[in-house]
């Protein structure tokens, strides 16, 4: 068994959109930084500038460099990876996620990823800490395996722990039996935990999450003539005080991932500042006279953002109305096939034995930061008051603090591995060597 | 075995004074309730308080703390329709929004440990709030 109370245990949580991770114990994540990377091709650059490093002749300082940078990159990809290098331009970056379909599919990235976590924000040595890992509540066993193998053969960490999403949001609330409602950056999951434990069967997820409704947010923009430009693209000069200048600067070697992403950044902002969620389903005559809401642009232009903060949100709660927003039809038959979140609620209900379904009305749970959208509980509430059983008392719950709602999960997996009676529950390396990595079902199931 | 059960069962104590009174409760019919809390010291459950059977449940709720949790054991007598005298028990577990998030942890985490070491409970209520376990609560819950 692993005693692991003497040092502090180091808390990662990945989700779609931002990767969170800190010390065991404290309030909140030390370091957030974004959950994708810049990978530029290191083949499209070596090759041409240096041949003779084909050739094996005596290495220039510059290929130097290059080598010991190399030692990162894996597939011959540099990645950058932390706000800061991502907002930095290259020609020829892409913009990638490990995520597919809400699972992990690329583990390079997630490598990279924790690596920089650990030695570049929370500057630790991965040896000396055990360390607990938010899990997805869908996460499969294949996942979990590989979680587990990375963190013991490449950070040789002396102990691992895989707690899902859903149940550190529940304890955290102080409830062993929950509905958690978690809609994040790339989707929106709702799992049903009972004494603890997430019945897995009555999981459901859709891929409408944060980044989906920014999309939404941008076409619908775009439809009316407003462009997000992005960061890099002008410079902005102070000519006279108080009086600026923008030019527009043309890099013909960015990619479109990478101008995706930083409109994402501006847009998703946006979002958060204006928008929210309507008290009864958006329809378009009702809302077409709503008072405008400034918003200024990195350039300077000013925005008026109207019927937008309503319908963005909307989206959410009846995934069809994409279809009314032009430029998104790459999206329709993702939106044809989505549930509205409280549909999400009272399906997965129901899939639940009689015997709880009262419970899980009454406890509600919301977590993630498009959870943490103004007016959502309000609106949940309200739906599913219209659409739960007579008998059921709905209750929704979310914390009043907005950090603690966005970063829930993150600040249950702090406590949990901070508390002296978890202290037992590790996965330690020794029981890693003896019975592998399947093991991991057994010790946390 | 679930994470919460192991951490329940092998890493808490429940103290004999626990059994006791909950026997006294159940048994003699002495205590109307019992408030239990957890010392993170000791890593065990202790009694806090319990309740003269001449109290009510307006007494349990009123020594319930607004900043942190609890359990509760609470014995619920009443007369059914057809004039026939019942007594349940119901297990209260208390984690109001105000406590620190620590405490709500703890206590989740622990609940199973303390529930099965009490035999005889009838019904379960969690709650952050006191409407959530409001007196009407526990009698439609008993019928």
């Amino acid at each position: 068994m692993y005693g692991g109370d003497e040092v502090s245990a180091i808390v990662v949580d990945m989700g779609c959109h931002t990767c969170k991770a800190g010390y065991a114990g404290e309030d909140a994540p030390k370091a957030v930084f974004p959950s994708v990377v810049g990978a530029v091709d290191q083949m499209d650059v070596d090759v041409p500038d240096n041949p003779e490093k084909n050739l094996g002749s005596a290495p220039d300082p510059n290929s130097t460099v290059k080598t010991f940078e190399s030692e990162k990159e894996k597939s011959k990809r540099k990645f950058y990876v932390g706000s800061q290098s991502l907002g930095f331009r290259r020609d020829n970056m892409e913009v990638l996620s490990p995520f597919k379909d809400g699972v992990i599919a690329d583990w390079d990235i997630v490598d990279c990823i924790w690596d920089h976590a650990f030695r570049e924000c929370l500057l630790i040595d991965p040896k000396e800490h055990p360390m607990l890992l938010a899990e997805p509540s869908l996460n499969n066993q294949q996942q979990r395996e590989r979680a587990a193998e990375l963190m013991f053969e490449k950070y040789k960490v002396p102990a691992l722990f895989l707690a899902k999403n859903a149940v550190l949001t529940s304890f955290a609330s102080g409830r062993a039996t929950s509905l958690v409602v978690d809609s994040g950056g790339g989707s929106t999951t709702v799992a049903p935990v009972h004494d603890g434990y997430v019945l897995q069967k009555a999981v459901l997820s859709s891929p409408i999450g944060g980044d989906f409704l920014t999309d939404c947010l941008t076409k619908s923009l775009e439809s009316k003539g407003i462009s997000i430009k992005p960061r890099y693209s002008f410079k902005r000069k102070e000519i006279r005080p108080g009086e600026f200048q923008t030019v527009d600067l043309d890099f013909p070697n960015t990619t479109e991932s990478y101008r995706l992403y930083c409109q994402r950044v501006i847009a998703s902002d946006i979002k958060e500042c204006v928008c929210r969620a309507p008290d009864t389903p958006y329809d378009e005559s009702s809302y077409s006279n709503i008072p405008m809401t400034p918003y200024e642009l990195p350039d300077g232009q000013t925005i008026e953002i109207g019927s937008d903060r309503f319908k963005t949100p909307d989206v959410l709660f009846n995934p069809p109305l994409v279809r009314t927003i032009q430029g998104m039809d790459n999206y329709f038959e993702t939106a044809a096939s989505a549930r509205g979140l409280p549909q999400m609620v009272i399906e997965s209900i129901n899939k639940c034995d009689v015997d709880i379904r009262r419970e899980l009305f009454s406890s509600i749970l919301l977590s993630g930061g498009t959870a943490s959208m103004q007016q959502l509980k309000e609106r949940l509430e309200k739906d599913l008051l219209e659409e739960s059983p007579q008998a059921a008392r709905v209750k929704v719950l979310a914390s009043g603090n907005a950090t603690e709602r966005r970063f829930s999960v993150w600040i249950g997996g702090s406590i949990l591995a901070s508390l002296g009676s978890f202290q037992q529950m590790w996965f330690s390396k020794a029981e890693y060597e003896e019975h592998g990595a399947s093991y991991i079902q057994r010790k946390c199931p | 075995m679930a994470m919460a059960f192991k951490m329940a069962t092998l890493g808490m104590k429940v103290t004999e004074e626990c059994k006791n009174s909950f026997m006294e409760m159940k048994w003699k019919k002495v205590h109307r309730y019992i408030v239990f809390k957890i010392d993170e010291k000791s890593g065990g459950f202790t009694v806090d308080k319990v309740g003269a059977s001449g109290e009510g449940y307006d007494d349990l709720t009123a020594s319930l703390p607004d900043d942190d949790c609890r359990y509760a054991v609470f014995d619920f007598d009443f007369v059914t329709v057809d004039n026939c005298r019942k007594s349940k028990i119901f297990f209260i577990a208390w984690a109001p929004s105000a406590s620190r998030i620590r405490a709500k942890m703890l206590y989740a985490t622990s609940k199973d440990g303390i529930r099965r070491a009490l035999d005889g409970i009838h019904y379960e209520v969690q709650a952050t709030e006191p409407s959530e376990m409001g007196f009407d609560i526990i009698k439609d819950r008993a019928n």
